[in-house]
């Protein structure tokens, strides 16, 4: 069952200044649908800028999106009134990439888990205890952190805590940015194994934001590779890193770091030139074209479409000929 | 003879009534042109070992052992020597380019002043050369980016300006202190591709921090795996992947996420604080290879084959291949 859908979504943020060739403008996200599933996991891949973070907010409705909408189990979330939208709080949230930064300081363990339950009526006052301690459970914590305060856990078990935190309120759905980028090693495939197990024990759907094509592999059903405020290639995970089609999605493979055997001291040669532009001045035609070592003809003129090729959506001139 | 020979370096911290040694018995040399890698996660001691061969340890820090680089003990030198060695002959490149540059300074200015101090070059020389090595490190449009401030630049091209001022005494050994973290995947990739060009023509060896696996299978000849201020394993590259002998990388490596639907087995718990360190080998409570002779005694750091080094008693009765 579909739970969550982007229709068409657009967020432009204003600054003060125009310059020339420029309508003061930043297109944070630039019309991109998607639809997540019940018991499925959606990426969002991009470098920073792209605007991943921003599709989160308006997700959650930390913000309010330019045009377009976002329906929740069919239901258009702009039109909630304040019923609905307490009811939609408890239904979606979120992890946060840096544990230490999303932790009220002066709560204790115990405060920050019961505060939604306390919010959402879920538990009584005498079993209040019980149910955090149930919930610190699940994600790998002993009760006895209860009277414990952030700054005295490490970040593998702060970002723990956020998760109980959102797990709390029993969601259906669950927006994850980048929740595993502030974390070591170790602890970051402890932190995927947690999240793993609980998906399969709970079915919440998951919104995983990520820069990390490794874990995006590993974790997620369907992919959506974002480049300056667009989808650029949506495809099920599988097919997108068996075959990627997008020049974009092609390099950003090329150039993540790899221990695989035939990549051990290979002299490195930079798949890309350049950098990111600025998205207050979006290039004309495709807006990967000025990096793109495939570009041609109409790719600096006309913007390609999201179109659908060999099983998947693409928008490059190269698979969709305009 | 080795560029830069490291032989017993501890070092610590001293609080009112007693030390905290941070880093114990630290052995390994880089050769010259050569880039060795040094990994673990954070607070295993690889910032502050960087630090104390820059001789720029905090105050209450102290560092024992030599460190002898070009037949001078860095560590019994006087502070006049050694600021003419550091900047110069021996240079470091920080992670956060935002927080290592001053924002008041332009960036010409700040690679200028490095000319200015250690080659007494006048102002508008050093600028002059300033342009010169900014092209160097593939600055788009140099003799405008001289003149400008270290925010109106992108991540990149701050690190590249970092570069440009390690390289700009033409250094023979640079400490690079996870010089990628903060950069985007396709802009590392070109930040790698330009530090190996750098040791190439200008023949200057690399001291490599990251906790990223994947860099150093890709780009360095030979890697020290440190963990809770001891080095556990070192070799060339190539072994610590194929050939691991220590519990703590066979852990790292089986942290990442390789293939989907296979579950990580990821290092339990968390690091040790540097005064809870647990009795007998470090990686005791967290091994899943521990027997009770480990919690006895800590073990030598032994050679298993030629360049090899492991610390860890059950080297040679583990079957290490999984």
């Amino acid at each position: 069952m579909e739970v969550l859908k982007a229709i068409s979504l657009r967020k432009y943020f204003k600054t003060r200044k125009k310059s020339r060739g420029s309508d003061g403008l930043v297109r944070a996200v630039d019309g991109i649908d998607f639809s997540l599933h019940e018991d499925s996991i959606f990426a969002l891949v991009g470098e920073s800028g792209c605007g991943k973070s921003t599709v989160a907010r308006l997700v959650l409705k930390l913000l309010k999106p330019t045009s377009g909408s976002i329906q929740f189990k069919g239901h258009d979330t702009i039109e909630f009134d304040k019923r609905a939208l307490k009811r939609f709080r408890k239904s979606v949230q979120i992890i946060f990439q840096d544990p230490f930064a999303s932790l009220n300081p002066r709560r204790t363990v115990y405060n920050t888990i019961a505060e939604p339950l306390k919010i959402h009526n879920l538990a009584t006052r005498s079993g209040m205890k019980d149910a955090v301690s149930e919930i610190l459970g699940k994600v790998g914590l002993r009760p006895d952190i209860l009277n414990r305060y952030p700054h005295e856990f490490s970040g593998g078990q702060r970002q723990r805590i956020c998760i109980a935190r959102a797990l709390a309120v029993s969601p259906e759905v669950i927006v994850a940015d980048e929740p595993l980028s502030a974390l070591d090693v170790s602890i970051q495939g402890q932190i995927i194994n947690l999240l793993t197990d609980l998906k399969n024990e709970t079915h919440i759907a998951f919104l995983f934001i990520s820069h990390d094509l490794k874990v995006v592999h590993y974790f997620s059903d369907t992919v959506g590779v974002m480049y300056l405020g667009k989808i650029v290639e949506y495809a099920k995970t599988e097919d997108l890193f068996e075959k990627p089609l997008h020049p974009y999605t092609v390099v950003l493979m090329e150039s993540a770091p790899n221990v695989e055997p035939e990549r051990y001291g290979k002299m490195h040669s930079a798949p890309l030139k350049g950098e990111v532009p600025s998205p207050l001045e979006i290039p004309l035609g495709c807006p990967f074209h000025p990096r793109c070592s495939k570009k041609f003809d109409p790719c600096d003129r006309i913007v390609p479409e999201l179109q659908a090729s060999q099983g998947r959506l693409v928008s490059c001139h190269l698979w969709n000929p305009y | 003879m080795p560029l830069l020979d490291v032989r017993d370096l501890t070092i610590g911290f001293t609080s009112a009534d007693h030390r905290v040694p941070v880093v114990s018995n630290l052995n390994f040399s880089i050769e010259e042109s050569e880039i060795f890698g040094l990994v673990g996660e954070s607070g295993c001691g690889k910032s502050i070992t960087a630090l104390s061969i820059l001789g720029i340890l905090p105050q209450n820090a102290y560092a024992q052992g030599t460190i002898i680089f070009k037949d001078t003990n860095l560590i019994e030198l006087d502070p006049e020597s050694m600021r003419k060695i550091r900047g110069n002959e021996i240079s470091m490149i920080f992670q956060e380019p935002m927080t290592s540059l001053n924002p008041v300074l332009t960036v010409g200015y700040q690679i200028a002043e490095v000319l200015m101090t250690h080659r007494g070059m006048k102002k508008k020389a050093a600028m002059d050369r300033a342009v010169d090595l900014l092209g160097a490190v593939q600055m788009p449009s140099p003799e405008i980016r001289l003149k400008e401030y270290p925010h109106q630049l992108s991540g990149g091209m701050r690190q590249r300006v970092m570069i440009a001022m390690a390289v700009a005494c033409s250094p023979s050994l640079v400490i690079a202190d996870e010089p990628t973290t903060a950069l985007d995947v396709t802009i590392q990739a070109q930040i790698l591709e330009l530090l190996h060009s750098l040791r190439q023509e200008r023949n200057v060896s690399i001291l490599l921090i990251t906790h990223d696996l994947g860099i150093i299978a890709e780009n360095t000849s030979r890697v020290a795996i440190m963990y809770a201020g001891r080095f556990m394993e070192m070799a060339v590259t190539e072994a610590i992947f194929s050939n691991t002998k220590h519990p703590y990388t066979k852990g790292l490596l089986e942290s990442l996420p390789i293939e989907k639907g296979v579950p990580l087995n990821p290092i339990p718990g968390f690091v040790p604080r540097a005064d809870e360190l647990p009795s007998g080998c470090r990686f005791s409570d967290r091994c899943s290879y521990v027997i009770d002779r480990c919690r006895v005694m800590e073990p030598e750091f032994i050679e298993v084959s030629s360049g090899h080094f492991s610390r860890c008693i059950r080297t040679e009765e583990i079957a290490w291949k999984s």
